[in-house]
């Protein structure tokens, strides 16, 4: 596919920005890594989102920039010099301020750029008083209640919240099954009239396999909305009723998955499979992490929806993120065995990361002999990528960041890396356990 | 260098062998440097074009286009400002190191340090964050640090030092509390030790690296066997030297006999024996008088192909051995390697 690019006409985004960025000096120093490039954050937080702005200019969006396009991308981000120097400075002095309060929550640069861009749109440079701003700011980010787990915890083991709540579970559990969609969509007939002109030979139904032939490189909204609109995920979710569907999932340990408990206690290194969480361990991580924690609503409220989300196909609440994990029981079912997508479907991507990793494996002399310790995780990868699907899209629902047709592969992709990290990190911790005792 | 496109596209020579290849994981591409070659550019095996586009300049200068614009062969001259691609070399060669070090008492290989080591990389990974696949490895390799113990008489390491405690504190990620196994925590149950007898037959093979952990065994020493006749029956017995970072679970197999390498003795070698049929050992054809050495829950010897040994193997593992030991003196080295002791 790479012979399609003209060799000329395009400069890889990532190098005007490095010359432009190159020109505004040591006064962006505090945005930049050691060898003078912005951070990526910087990029993602900064120079995207609020300086390039490739909603509004698909000219600057990254990737290949047209040749005709390279001089205003590297002069709007010249232009923006005074304002992303003055968010350096206004992002030491937060620092500053973090260091003697003594905060190590969070991530700062992910807590904190985005408010200096503001600080320096509004104040400019620090000045006399940039303490006290900064205080201010710190107070602000630090402080904002959000839920927390200890709120959670009481919310439900208050005796009265209790029993209504566990009536609600009851309730809402009753109603919810059978899952039956109004029509079958994986299959043939549905919404085929508003399948895209792309596919020009007869436009199919609207098929799991026809969005990820192409999401990696050229997702198609239109299939994507006519998934959605025509409930493709829900469709999946309809044989969890059946004996060992959800469980070759790895998303429960039990057969048929039941109802949650409300729950009284979690801990992070013990929780069990998503199905079998309790409605207090599905909440719990999320609360626990500052960053992700701020946008979420109250308690009650929290509550309420998780008991509702628990019922709905694939226990999410959003028919996007149903479908997206259908999209990824589809792309990982030949991650292990003989390969089903064409080239450069995500199947196909997504099993090449995973060979590439026995690659990897063997060059970072990783162990080759599977301890029993991990060997599940290793022997079933397939369930371990859809357990983190699921986590990353429940916590997506919470935080109402829903998966966007554009932004399918990269979490299909993300999740497969992550869980790839995972294991190596268990397989080394598995061996320093060993080489300590 | 050559460019050849299959499935990926590959830049140059790919390296073959698991042990010489320094990689680092790029969006898009994987990097590898082979460590004996020893040349600034890398080959590259690109899968995914369209990611490894945003950053492939700073590795291969103006070629990059012409390497994903469909050329056969490319002229590199590298990028205008090399730190981009030192620090992923950098980076690369602190992974190879960590897993391929081969240090050995006997061929005067000093260990690396592994708390210099994750420092150094978290700094070099942070260079290059902006082209890694992991979008959280600088935060991952942050997590593996721990606190180094400055100030030192050592300037370099107190600048090392300062920059992780920045990075750290940019990152919001704490450091770990120390918990390195050190030499000095290695403690094997002594047993076995001293009992003469008549030695029927005696050898050595060397440890083939991938059947054991890094540090676990010397990198350098062979593995002993003998056959020993005592108190009227006959054992095999095998020892082999402990490396930096002893520990981990080790047996050896000798034709059909396996040994549990449990045992340490006054040298402070591991050691096994098991007892053997006499007739069967001493019949066997000398060139299945192999002693394989392998840590059990590592490896499985029998995952080898036995009809392919490979005869490069051996001077191979010399050549990394003479090569980690001109690291230890090279300017061009990283600080981890500069340091070793």
């Amino acid at each position: 596919m790479s012979t399609a690019r003209a060799v000329t006409a395009t400069l890889p985004r990532g190098s005007l920005v490095a010359r432009a960025w190159a020109g505004l000096g040591d006064a962006v120093a505090p945005l930049s890594n050691p060898a003078g490039r912005p951070l990526t954050r910087t990029v993602k937080l900064i120079l995207d989102p609020l300086v390039l702005r490739p909603v509004l200019n698909p000219e600057f969006a990254a990737g290949a920039v047209a040749a005709e396009h390279a001089d205003a991308l590297v002069s709007r981000i010249t232009d923006a010099g005074p304002v992303l120097a003055a968010t350096a400075s206004w992002f030491v002095v937060l620092k500053k301020e973090r260091r003697r309060r003594w905060i190590t929550d969070g991530n700062p640069q992910d807590l904190y750029f985005q408010r200096c861009f503001e600080l320096a749109t509004a104040h400019g440079e620090p000045g006399p008083d940039a303490a006290d701003v900064a205080a201010a700011v710190l107070e602000e980010v630090h402080e904002r209640e959000g839920p927390t787990v200890a709120a959670l915890r009481d919310h439900l083991t208050d005796p009265v919240n209790a029993d209504e709540l566990t009536g609600l579970l009851e309730v809402t559990w009753a109603a919810a099954r059978p899952f039956a969609p109004a029509s079958p969509v994986a299959g043939s007939s549905a919404v085929a009239s508003s399948a895209p002109a792309s596919s020009a030979a007869g436009s199919p139904a609207p098929t799991t396999a026809r969005f990820l032939a192409t999401c990696a490189v050229a997702p198609d909204r239109d299939l994507f909305r006519a998934l959605v609109t025509g409930l493709a995920g829900t469709a999946g979710a309809t044989d969890h009723d059946r004996p060992g569907v959800a469980l070759a999932q790895g998303l429960t340990a039990r057969d048929v998955p039941v109802r949650p408990e409300l729950g009284r206690a979690a801990s992070k290194a013990n929780l069990p499979k998503p199905f079998d969480r309790s409605i207090l361990e599905r909440l719990f991580a999320p609360l626990t992490n500052a960053f992700q924690r701020a946008g979420l609503v109250d308690v009650p409220t929290l509550v309420r929806r998780e008991i509702a989300r628990s019922a709905g196909p694939w226990q999410l609440a959003d028919e996007e993120s149903r479908l997206v994990l259908v999209l990824g029981r589809d792309a990982s079912a030949d991650l292990a065995g003989a390969s089903a997508g064409g080239p450069g479907s995500a199947a196909a991507r997504l099993r090449s990361r995973w060979e590439r990793e026995a690659y990897v494996h063997r060059v970072l002399r990783m162990s080759t002999a599977v301890p029993p310790e991990v060997r599940a995780d290793v022997r079933g990868v397939r369930e371990a990528y859809l357990r983190r699907l699921w986590v990353r899209l429940h916590g997506r629902e919470l935080r109402h960041d829903t998966v966007t047709f554009d932004q399918v592969w990269d979490v299909l992709d993300g999740v497969l890396r992550s869980v790839i990290l995972d294991q190596r990190d268990r397989l080394r911790s598995v061996l320093e356990r060993e080489a300590v005792a | 260098m050559r460019v050849t496109r299959g499935t990926d596209i590959v830049v140059g020579d790919w390296p073959t062998s698991p042990e010489v290849v320094a990689v680092l994981e790029c969006s898009g591409a994987l990097l590898a440097w082979d460590v004996l070659a020893d040349a600034a550019v890398p080959a590259a095996r690109v899968h995914d074009p369209e990611r490894a586009s945003e950053w492939l300049w700073e590795v291969y200068g103006e070629a990059a286009d012409r390497i994903l614009g469909g050329a056969a062969e490319v002229e590199v001259s590298g990028p205008a400002d090399g730190r981009v691609r030192d620090a992923c070399r950098r980076a690369a060669q602190l992974n190879w190191a960590e897993a391929w070090w081969p240090a050995s008492v006997t061929a005067g290989v000093p260990p690396l340090d592994p708390v210099l080591l994750h420092a150094e990389l978290a700094v070099a990974l942070s260079t290059v964050e902006h082209l890694l696949d992991d979008p959280d490895a600088v935060e991952r390799a942050l997590r593996s640090v721990v606190p180094l113990d400055v100030p030192t008489s050592d300037p370099d390491l107190d600048a090392l030092a300062e920059q992780v405690t920045a990075l750290a504190e940019d990152y919001g990620v704490a450091s770990a509390p120390a918990e390195v196994p050190s030499r000095a925590g290695f403690a094997l149950a002594a047993g076995g030790v001293g009992l003469a007898g008549t030695t029927a037959l005696s050898g050595t093979s060397t440890v083939d690296w991938t059947l054991v952990p890094h540090g676990v065994v010397d990198a350098a020493a062979p593995a002993r066997w003998a056959v020993v006749r005592r108190q009227g029956s006959t054992v095999l017995e095998v020892s082999v030297v402990p490396g930096p970072r002893p520990g981990a679970r080790l047996a050896a197999r000798f034709d059909q006999v396996e040994v549990a390498l449990d045992g340490v003795d006054e040298a402070g070698w591991i050691t096994g024996s098991a007892p053997v049929s006499a007739a069967v050992l001493l019949l066997l054809p000398p060139q299945r008088r192999v002693l394989t050495v392998y840590a059990p829950d590592f490896a499985d010897p029998a995952a080898l192909d036995p009809t392919a040994p490979d005869p490069g193997a051996e001077p191979r593992r010399a050549a990394i051995i003479s090569y980690a030991r001109s690291r230890t003196t090279s300017p061009a080295a990283t600080l981890t390697e500069r340091r070793a002791r």
